[in-house]
């Protein structure tokens, strides 16, 4: 068995039009046990950037602190809100410094540009190959499945509504298929004067 | 050893063909047809192991219970195929229909139970025929017990329970791929199973009236899908009675969960 | 610094996780996941006024198409590039940190760094990881002696050639340069030679797919050709798979408003224009 679908989970991010939606199970478990139904996976790293991480839970509590530790010595010096993409180069450093002992997780980093409002997605593996996108960034358990999902409902220019339910298929349908993943979903539509978070009604077997 | 050392080859050659033939072997299969390897269950192995370069992925991972009380006999199951991590299929039927007087459940490899409970099948029906009686449920449930005894050690993957209703009124055994058989009045099989024990457990008497029987095998593997990845889709309910099996419900357990949850907030 | 997480201050490679990855691997019983990969075809050739590098855009994880158009070309010096392949993030960061070293070695001694010095430093840092590093490089470059095209290898040790190939697809493109390999070859030439290879290995090797990158790097100029060719077109969806608003059933919702945080203020005053000067 992985050390990736030890704990299970998965998390998807999509662009919109002028907006980015991430979106992730709510699921904690050991094996086939489900210990947690509100575990999350997505963490606020800025008013308008959000990082979700799937794989080991140690390691998705440890770089989600460890990162947010960074990030707040960044903004202390720089006395400025820090962009998606180098917020993206942070994440990637962090990870391949440690390449030869990982953390079992891989990051998706979804946000707006806090200047010009301009939709970022990037997701890495993990030790740290970055690769931004265009379209959408799938990880975890149901990776596969989201694979197929986006590749199919995914269009571009969605207005941040239709950026919603898009999404919340895309993942709702895609860990119905995925034994380590769901029991709940929560689902961050990032527009430039709001976020909207979202608890959505999932299957909870 | 004695015996047979005296006795003449042509003897025990009848003998060995009578055992045989009383040993139930599956249709066109004139003796134990063993596969031509030494040690099947190991050779099986090295295909199921998930760094093999060949996977076989084994439709596993279930929760079934029944349980015997004044009423007969509860057997619920839940739906869920999974290989490895996917989910093959929520509409599973684990259910499998021996005879209108006998139930099987199925648990571990599907193709293993299904293929022996239908030759149990059979071999009830030629049962009935010579006897013009049916068969009890003890005796149904040792016929797949020596079946599966035969092929100990070889990779057969069951757990089965058989309910049914004889002349000495509802009968519940488990019989295992080991070949063990036991009679009791509650049983769980699968991985979800100490899940519903810990339900089943806790509310079981023999005096349960058949909505409070019903409702608490819906409950017990209701919980079991909720916290067993490997178990979900929807519960299946058959009552046994003494005129034979009904099917009481198919519920999807999504529905099932939203509706305790709303009870629950209404107390 | 705090002193409950104890932060790297200097770089390089943190060791930290090992142990606990080896007792997890070993006493756990757990597979090890794998890095994404770039199963790759990636090739050069050399021609009359310089070098043609030439690179597929696949990356694999597993039997994943992780990335359909993903850079394997990178930048080392202005008249320096290297594609790269094994595992994506080490291809990334070597050519990241001897591009920083040289771009540093370049201010120190004032000239244009020499792709004999970037074939150096990649060889000495991959050789130094004993092949744990997982990059296979093709280097090629112009500098003062001219065109030099040359493949290092994941354990350090390096070849120069007038045509190189690596990666998974390096069999299919070098049976195109084998054939039709010829010196001296016009840009025009080497350029759709080069396109000729990747696209042998985008067609015939698994790993390998996507688009033809192209890198032509001349006495005067270096150009990135991206994509040079999209190889495989995507077909247009026949249908329209979007959902009616409202589909989704939502347990709880709730909105945050973007503050926007004042972080400095800087007020510039608009003063009417300076009466003239009187001259005395």
């Amino acid at each position: 068995m992985s050390i990736m679908s030890y704990n299970g989970g998965s998390v998807v991010a999509m662009a919109g039009k002028n907006c980015v939606a991430i979106a992730s199970d709510k699921r904690f478990g050991i094996q086939y046990s489900t210990v947690s139904m509100e575990f999350p996976k997505i963490f606020e790293m800025g008013p308008q950037l959000y990082l979700g991480l799937a794989g080991l839970a140690t390691d998705v509590q440890t770089v989600s602190q460890r990162l947010r530790f960074r990030l707040n010595l960044y903004e202390l010096q720089e006395n400025r809100h820090i962009k998606p993409k180098t917020f993206s180069s942070m994440v990637s450093n962090l990870l391949y410094e440690k390449r030869f002992g990982p953390y079992f997780i891989e990051p998706i980093i979804a946000g707006l540009d806090p200047k010009t409002s301009e939709p970022f997605i990037s997701v890495m593996d993990l030790i740290g190959q970055p690769c931004i996108s265009k379209d959408f960034a799938v990880i975890g358990t149901a990776n596969e499945q989201l694979y197929g999902m986006c590749e199919t409902l995914w269009q571009p220019d969605l207005e941040p509504s239709d950026l919603f339910e898009t999404i919340s298929q895309a993942l709702m349908n895609a860990f119905d298929r995925d034994s380590y993943s769901g029991w709940g979903a929560v689902v961050y539509v990032i527009e430039k004067d709001k976020v909207t978070v979202r608890e959505l009604k999932t299957r909870m077997d | 050893m004695l015996s047979l050392v005296q006795r003449n080859e042509d003897e025990v050659l009848k003998e060995t063909r009578s055992i045989i033939e009383r040993s139930c072997i599956p249709p066109g299969i004139s003796s134990i047809e063993m596969p031509p390897f030494r040690d099947p269950k190991t050779f099986l192995a090295q295909y199921t192991k998930p760094d093999s370069a060949v996977k076989i992925k084994f439709n596993r991972g279930t929760t079934t219970l029944a349980f015997k009380y004044g009423g007969g006999v509860i057997v619920a199951v839940d739906s869920r195929a999974t290989g490895g991590s996917y989910i093959a299929s929520q509409t599973v039927k684990k259910v499998i229909e021996i005879n209108p007087y006998l139930l099987g459940t199925m648990a571990g490899g599907a193709a293993d139970c299904q293929f022996w409970e239908r030759v149990l099948s059979k071999h009830c029906r030629i049962y009935e025929l010579r006897n013009k009686e049916r068969i009890s449920v003890a005796g149904a449930s040792k016929i797949l017990a020596n079946m599966v005894y035969s092929y100990k050690d070889m990779g057969l993957s069951m757990g089965t329970m058989i309910a049914g209703w004889d002349k000495r009124g509802p009968g519940l055994y488990y019989v295992g791929d080991d070949g063990t058989r036991v009679t009791n009045n509650i049983f769980s099989v699968g991985s979800g199973s100490t899940y519903a024990y810990g339900i089943l457990d806790s509310e079981y008497k023999w005096e349960l009236s058949d909505t409070e029987a019903y409702e608490l095998g819906r409950r017990a593997i209701y919980h079991a899908t909720h916290r067993d990845a490997m178990s979900g889709g929807m519960v299946r309910i058959y009552h046994m009675k003494s005129t034979g099996w009904v099917k009481i419900s198919e519920e999807d357990v999504t529905d099932l969960h939203y509706k305790y949850k709303e009870a629950e907030a209404r107390q | 610094m705090s002193g409950l997480i104890k932060e790297p201050e200097v770089g390089g490679f943190s060791f930290e996780n090992c142990k606990r990855n080896e007792y997890l691997m070993t006493k756990g019983g757990f597979t090890v996941p794998k890095a994404i990969k770039t199963g790759t075809t990636i090739a050069g050739v050399i021609f009359k006024d310089g070098v043609v590098l030439g690179a597929d855009t696949r990356a694999t994880d597993g039997n994943i198409v992780a990335e359909k158009n993903c850079h394997k070309i990178h930048y080392i010096a202005p008249n320096i590039y290297c594609c790269g392949a094994g595992t994506a993030a080490d291809t990334e960061y070597t050519t990241r940190m001897v591009a920083s070293q040289l771009e540093l070695h370049r201010l120190n001694s004032g000239r244009q760094v020499r792709v004999v010095s970037a074939n150096r430093l990649l060889r000495q840092y991959l050789f130094r990881y004993q092949g744990h590093v997982s990059a296979a490089l093709v280097l090629g470059g112009v500098d003062i002696n001219g065109p030099y095209l040359g493949s290092i290898h994941p354990h350090g040790s390096s070849d120069r050639l007038p045509y190189v190939t690596m990666g998974s697809g390096s069999l299919a493109a070098m049976a195109v340069f084998e054939d039709r390999y010829k010196p001296d070859m016009s840009e025009e030439e080497a350029k759709e030679l080069v396109a000729d290879g990747i696209r042998a290995g985008i067609f015939n090797d698994l790993g390998s797919g996507s688009n033809v990158d192209l890198c032509v790097i001349t006495k005067d100029r270096a150009e990135m050709i991206r994509p040079y060719h999209v190889a495989n077109e995507r077909g247009v969806k026949q249908g329209n798979y979007l959902y009616k608003r409202e589909t989704t059933q939502v347990l709880k919702k709730f909105e945050k408003k973007v503050h926007y945080e004042v972080m400095s203020t800087n007020v510039k005053e608009i003063r009417p224009a300076a009466e003239t000067m009187e001259i005395a």
